[in-house]
């Protein structure tokens, strides 16, 4: 395969503005919010388990 | 980095050349010494003594005889692995035999008592009055930063080396032959092996629910990139840098050229966080070293700056600790970083499969015939893990099975340990021969570089570090003395 020697100004000023998408907001609230609630599940099983 | 991207077949590569020398050197368990001629580099005064073989039994070859057998068994052992990736043998061959060498010499310049010496009692056995004391690991930094200069001043030296410079694949092998080193650490320790695995699980469980969804969220919402651009850097700039902007790209069918660009710009700030973050981690966390090691991890990007990271930063919070009389058992720190860096690894498949059902579902529906197929999992998991956990088990099994064969394993492990080191070297080495910071002044890079640089130090480190914090504070190497 050849090298890939992209240009990257043109390649992103081609771009196409998107807006966010409801299905990408549920994305990333689950992702953060999954976050927010294992960290206590997790704090509080490294501390059952190995304190 | 814009070579052709062979991560999967490398994958199998590394698995392949990493076995065979951990076959090799449990060679051991049977009386038999095969890879003790290896060569290692140790603090020299007189440069005539600073190699030698690992094993006594090579004494008589002496260190030049042992680094020449070492350079000609390594060349060998990697030139089926290039013909299998279909690259051009003589020129890697050539390219291959600079990097070793020029590499090694580093290694070599690091370990001058001067450079490299870290106690009172070393510096009086060498006669000197003083020592920079950044241990022998200062070879791998030098060795990235004469890769560095190659790559910015010679770029047409740099070019014509490329052919063999392969820091994944190289830190791949390096990460297999380390599993029969944490194997035994782990049979000895069995309590905080385990405790260094589950904390290190809960912290990339932790840092991939965060850091992906923030730095999604900034690509799109302040800085406008389209989802085909900005699913490939959230990827690359929180998970795992090149391994997952390639997963990524390929899950949401975005063009190859998103992957190519995303990884260029991994592998320069993965460069710069090297040679920053080991040394943060010295001055501020030497008290508190597992935190500092899963930090590497977790914030230093690609597996081969990543792991080397944490071979620095032990290596400097093992000096320190060393100054104040506290004597940590070497391994543990490396065998953090590395554990978390494999569970993302292996979460890359998983994170890839997630976003490729979104896209499939809500955002662009595959043609028929192209459908989301669970196999895709597979397809994305980094194989050489399947080679790290082989050597990690076979070891820890052996080394419970019967306490008389610690001495044996430990043998072997320890001449398996030189050529790990070398491939730490190419790793380092060729992590700097790719990183042409040039890049950054190409036409339109700005705003990827912009979004990388706000969410790498604005908030990815930082949210590391508390991660790495919450779950690893307290947690200390074994103490050998102090």
């Amino acid at each position: 395969m050849a090298e890939q020697e992209p240009d990257i100004g043109k390649e992103i000023g081609k771009m196409p503005v998107e807006p966010l998408l409801p299905i990408e907001k549920k994305l990333i609230f689950w992702s953060l919010g999954l976050g927010a609630v294992l960290l206590f599940v997790l704090i509080w099983a490294t501390g059952a388990l190995f304190s | 980095m814009t070579r052709p991207l062979t991560g999967t077949s490398e994958d199998w590569l590394a698995v392949v050349v990493g076995l065979i020398l951990f076959v090799l050197s449990l060679g051991t368990l049977a009386g038999l010494d095969l890879l003790g001629f290896a060569a290692a580099p140790k603090a020299w005064i007189d440069l005539g003594t600073a190699i030698n073989p690992a094993s006594e039994a090579y004494a008589s070859f002496g260190g030049v005889a042992s680094l020449i057998l070492t350079y000609l068994f390594v060349l060998v052992l990697m030139l089926p692995a290039a013909a299998a990736l279909g690259v051009n043998l003589p020129r890697f061959a050539a390219s291959f035999s600079v990097i070793f060498w020029l590499a090694y010499l580093c290694w070599i310049l690091g370990n001058y008592a001067y450079v490299a010496v870290t106690t009172p009692a070393e510096m009086e056995k060498f006669g000197t009055s003083w020592s920079l004391r950044l241990t022998g690991e200062s070879g791998y930094l030098i060795a990235l930063l004469v890769g560095l200069f190659i790559a910015n001043a010679l770029p047409r030296v740099a070019c014509a080396l490329r052919e063999a410079a392969r820091p994944e694949l190289f830190i791949k092998i390096a990460i297999i032959i380390l599993g029969g080193t944490l194997g035994i650490k782990a049979a000895e320790q069995i309590g905080l092996a385990s405790s260094v695995m589950f904390r290190g699980g809960a912290a990339i469980i932790e840092a991939y629910l965060i850091y992906w969804a923030v730095v999604y969220f900034v690509a799109r919402k302040w800085f406008g990139f389209s989802r085909e651009w900005a699913a490939p850097l959230a990827s690359g700039i929180s998970i795992c840098g090149v391994s997952a902007a390639i997963a990524t790209a390929a899950a949401i069918r975005a063009r190859p050229m998103v992957a190519v660009m995303v990884s260029s710009l991994v592998v320069i700030f993965a460069m710069v966080e090297l040679l920053i973050l080991p040394f943060l981690a010295a001055a501020f966390l030497s008290h508190e070293p597992m935190v500092a090691a899963a930090w590497m991890g977790l914030a230093v990007k690609t597996d081969g700056a990543a792991v080397a990271a944490g071979a620095v930063t032990e290596s400097l919070i093992l000096a320190e600790a060393a100054a104040r009389g506290v004597v940590y058992e070497k391994g543990w720190m490396l065998g953090t970083t590395t554990t978390v860096k494999i569970f993302i690894d292996i979460f890359i498949g998983v994170w890839a499969f997630i976003l490729a059902y979104i896209w499939t579902r809500h955002i662009e529906p595959r043609k028929e015939g192209d459908e989301l197929r669970a196999g895709e999992i597979w397809e994305r998991f980094p194989k050489f893990v399947l080679g790290f956990v082989a050597t990690f088990l076979i070891v820890f099994l052996l080394a419970l099975s019967s306490e008389s064969l610690m001495e044996p394993l430990n043998a072997a492990m320890k001449e398996a340990n030189v050529f790990r080191q070398i491939f730490f070297l190419l790793t380092f080495f060729s992590i700097g021969l790719l990183s042409d910071v040039r890049k950054l002044w190409q036409e339109g890079i700005g705003r990827l570089a912009a979004v990388y640089v706000v969410c790498l130090f604005g908030f990815v480190i930082w949210v590391g570090l508390a991660v790495s914090w919450i779950f690893f504070n307290g947690v200390h190497p074994p103490v050998v003395s102090g």
